[in-house]
């Protein structure tokens, strides 16, 4: 495929320390994204392999294409499963000028790997052992001298193996639900940073732009994730935290600022970004916060929970479902909670009994049944567009297909995308 | 704007040109088998009429950024005999291996400083001999004879002088730090910053590129708006303004001074000619402009031909004078491959840095320049495009060279990271500044030397 990917297939030997690229056949073989992504893992299922990539749509102007996808085996199953990289990083994976990248084998020290611009290089990182995602966010961005470089680390839980391990997105939880994050830490990963200044090309780019530019017009530009909360009937998580809210967040083109910044260290009317080194987070899960609000939790605190495993590096949905109920309000007896979960399989969307798991995760809404759920997600992870997006804005998967020949001169459809991905 | 970039590339305005210096070079090489299969079939002139000229690019003091246009716009022409010069190798005898002498933007007083009364002798002496002398911007100031106090006054190729200046200039509505610069007991002062229209002068009135446009679109960053002693001189003039510009006088008065002003003049002096511009004609987004340059390149090597003239050696017998990158004569070619790889990494995170140094809004002023993050990443990023045609020539690239560029785009990134740590926490940071755009400027010159050679050995282009 010649349009709408940058570069090659990167393979990390984690055993070696060497890498290698070689042709990205996979997107025309077997399709894009997820698509490709599980064809790689198949080819490397022998070594354990975590595969990084993107969708055919990642990185460019259609609404929500922010989506990029881990996929690896999941010590809670012990089958493949599929991981979100929303906010920047599936973007920044795009434009990595890796198309997709395999790491594979256990790594015989602690290192962490560094994408930019087509290039890779394997660091050590002896001196982040033991950090936090925040600390160890900051030490990398300090290190390559840039704040936009997208980080996706392991906190002490993944470190330890914990089956609630989960791997963060710079300092926010990430969506992964499958333990991916404690795969990374066997491998002694213990961070993927990436950015990158590639650009991609599209086969028609004036219509495709046009086309674009125009779903997003017509797109909906809903605030907060009590807005998502509120569409999956899993309560009022709006009014819950609207006393701590900041601002409100989208992931890269998304017209959607799904997540909401909360402040809780200092007044959330001090607009400034300046103050108080670290004033508050990000809350990017919206099942965590309805789990801790109808647990009975208050809203600071619930995101003080939230914030201490972001930190850890805690799957937040299955973290807070063990959190519900037992309520806290000390900030140091919220962290040793958090630092004492025991890693309990149950996990899922508050109003939802369906047990564990695809390939998929559990985050399955009621306005869904599973069908549409793993629809909406095998379309979201091939074509980059967020699942969760697609699932509450009403976007019609018609349009989603009419991009594909302006963009890459590919004609994709429903039917096709189902026999891509199981 | 790779876009842009690559639309201009492939802009058919400069194909005749292109063409015609290629064939040039698979004569001027005959041994070179490679040049001569790829020569094109047909010749814009009879193939013995046009010379390929060696250019020698001023990078030295005062130079600012825009002298990596003229690589861009040499490029685009196929013209690949380049060299980087500063001013000790122009006062020196460095300028006999050349045809061309090009000097861009900057600080004009610093270039003339600089380059003294030695410099603007061996300037004069290259012209007389039947160099061609092309200035724009800084370059173009420096050689008018009106522009005579010191350390001018040794430098007077063209008989003209530069109208936008005045004792008592009016405040500025806009862009305040590129308005003024002391010229004595008065101030030159720019009442345009961006694009412009120029028209052909009767002189150019038979020039393609005026053939095929009525107006040539081109930007003013800072350059003179001139007159000339003698009207035949003048090649083009400002005609209309451009909405793609800051005013920084009101409209009716910037067209007052601009319209019908001389914008690029043109002489023959000895055996040579001069050529200055106040627009940056070069500018790789002009292509309309780069074909006025090219025209010009034209004509001086037809007529270098016409008078006998023999082309200058070149820079294919260049001392080895240190630079990383400038290749040493004795220098076996190797594999090279880990060290382009190392400059590609470090290059890439120099990049990253200076783009997230964009975003904070500090400015440097060095002499008389004004200088911006973005000019950071204009030099990084000469390497950046370019490094993919080095790479997959790795084994023609000599392992010493190779190395001193990875070593010096390894301290690049250091010097970027340590910039912007200092630019962020409020510290000063002029210093720092000073020292990457000087380092910058020399990797770059080194890393083009390099490219330019690969790109003479592999020949003639083909559109």
């Amino acid at each position: 495929m010649d349009f709408m990917y940058y570069g090659d297939t990167l393979v990390v030997d984690l055993e070696t320390g060497k890498t290698q690229t070689r042709e990205f056949t996979e997107v025309d073989e077997e399709g894009p994204g997820l698509a490709a992504g599980l064809a790689l893992y198949e080819e490397f299922s022998d070594a354990e392999p975590l595969v990084v990539g993107s969708g055919l749509l990642t990185g460019t102007t259609v609404p929500a294409a922010c989506m990029g996808f881990v996929v690896g085996r999941s010590p809670l199953t012990g089958e493949p499963a599929v991981a979100p990289l929303s906010l920047f990083a599936g973007a920044e994976v795009k434009l990595s000028g890796f198309a997709m990248v395999v790491i594979k084998g256990v790594s015989p020290r602690p290192v962490y790997l560094w994408l930019h611009d087509g290039v890779a290089d394997l660091l050590d990182a002896s001196d982040l052992t033991g950090l936090d995602t925040w600390q160890t966010t900051d030490r990398i961005r300090r290190e390559m001298g840039e704040a936009l470089v997208q980080v996706i680390s392991i906190g002490p839980a993944g470190e330890a193996g914990s089956s609630l391990a989960s791997y963060s997105i710079n300092y926010w939880g990430s969506g992964d639900t499958a333990a991916l994050g404690a795969v990374m830490g066997a491998k002694k990963l213990k961070a993927i940073a990436v950015r990158g200044l590639g650009m991609l090309d599209a086969d028609d780019p004036p219509e495709f732009y046009r086309a674009a530019l125009e779903m997003i017009s017509r797109s909906p530009a809903e605030l907060g994730l009590g807005r998502v909360c509120a569409a999956l009937e899993a309560g009022d998580v709006a009014t819950w935290l609207e006393p701590l809210v900041h601002r409100y967040r989208s992931c890269f083109a998304c017209p959607s600022a799904c997540s909401t910044f909360v402040k809780y260290r200092e007044p959330p009317d001090v607009l400034g970004t300046d103050g108080v080194e670290e004033p508050g987070m990000l809350v990017t899960s919206p099942a965590a916060a309805a789990w801790l609000r109808g647990g009975g939790w208050d809203a600071e605190p619930a995101c003080r929970a939230m914030e201490a495993m972001a930190r850890q590096g805690v799957d937040m949905m299955r973290g807070a479902r063990e959190l519900a109920g037992k309520p806290l309000a000390g900030e140091s007896e919220i962290i040793d909670a958090v630092k004492g979960l025991t890693g309990s399989m149950d996990a899922g969307w508050p109003s939802s009994d369906r047990a564990y798991p695809g390939l998929f995760g559990p985050w399955v809404p009621p306005l869904a049944s599973q069908e549409e759920w793993d629809a909406a997600n095998r379309l979201g992870y091939v074509l980059g567009i967020c699942p969760t997006f697609i699932m509450t804005s009403g976007l019609d998967a018609a349009e989603l297909f009419a991009l594909c020949p302006p963009a890459a001169g590919v004609e994709l459809d429903a039917e096709a995308i189902a026999g891509m991905v199981p | 704007m790779r876009g842009r970039l690559e639309r201009a590339a492939r802009d058919p305005v400069l194909a005749p040109y292109r063409l015609a210096f290629s064939s040039a070079l698979a004569r001027r090489a005959p041994s070179d088998r490679r040049a001569r299969r790829d020569a094109p079939s047909g010749y814009r002139r009879a193939p013995d009429t046009c010379l390929y000229p060696s250019i020698a690019v001023y990078v030295g003091s005062g130079a600012s950024h825009s002298w990596i246009w003229f690589a861009d716009l040499l490029e685009r022409c196929g013209l690949f005999d380049v060299d980087f010069v500063d001013e000790t190798r122009v006062s020196g005898s460095g300028l006999e291996r050349f045809d061309f002498l090009l000097l861009g933007g900057g600080d004009t007083y610093a270039m003339a400083d600089s380059l003294g009364g030695r410099g603007a002798e061996a300037i004069d002496d290259f012209v007389e001999r039947g160099g061609l002398y092309y200035g724009s911007c800084a370059g173009a100031y420096l050689v008018l004879t009106g522009v005579d106090m010191e350390p001018f006054a040794p430098f007077a190729l063209l008989h003209g002088n530069m109208l936008n200046v005045m004792a008592d200039p009016p405040a500025p509505r806009c862009l305040e730090h590129k308005y003024l610069a002391r010229y004595g007991e008065e101030w030159v002062f720019h009442p345009v910053y961006g694009e412009l229209f120029l028209e052909a002068a009767m002189e150019a009135r038979d020039f393609p590129c005026f053939a095929a446009a009525e107006a040539l679109a081109a930007p003013l960053l800072g350059g003179p708006v001139m007159s000339a002693d003698d009207a035949r001189d003048v090649l083009a003039v400002f005609s209309v303004l451009s909405r793609h510009a800051a005013y920084l006088w009101p409209r009716e008065q910037a067209r007052a001074l601009l319209d019908g002003r001389a914008a690029v003049c043109a002489t023959e002096r000895g055996e040579g000619s001069v050529m200055v511009s106040g627009p940056h004609l070069e500018h790789p987004l002009f292509p309309g402009a780069n074909a006025l340059v090219a025209e010009m390149f034209s004509r001086h090597c037809m007529r270098l031909v016409d008078n006998g003239h023999r082309p200058a050696s070149g820079t294919t017998a260049h001392p080895d004078d240190g630079r990383a990158g400038a290749i040493p004569a004795k220098d076996t070619p190797g594999d090279s491959g880990a060290a382009l790889l190392e400059v590609k990494r470090q290059v890439s995170n120099s990049r990253i840095v200076a783009f997230g140094l964009e975003k904070i809004p500090v400015t440097w002023t060095i002499g008389l320049k004004v200088w911006e993050p973005e000019k950071v990443r204009m030099f990084l990023e000469v390497a950046w495009f370019r490094l993919p045609y080095v790479q997959a020539a790795a084994t023609r690239v000599p392992a010493e060279p190779a190395a001193r560029l990875a070593e010096g785009y390894s301290s690049v990134t250091e010097m970027v990271k340590s910039l912007k740590i200092k630019v962020e926490s409020g510290e000063d940071s002029l210093a720092d500044a000073e020292s990457l755009l000087v380092t910058l400027k020399e990797l770059t010159a080194s890393f083009l030397w390099l490219y330019f050679r690969l790109r003479l050995e592999d020949g003639a282009v083909q559109d």
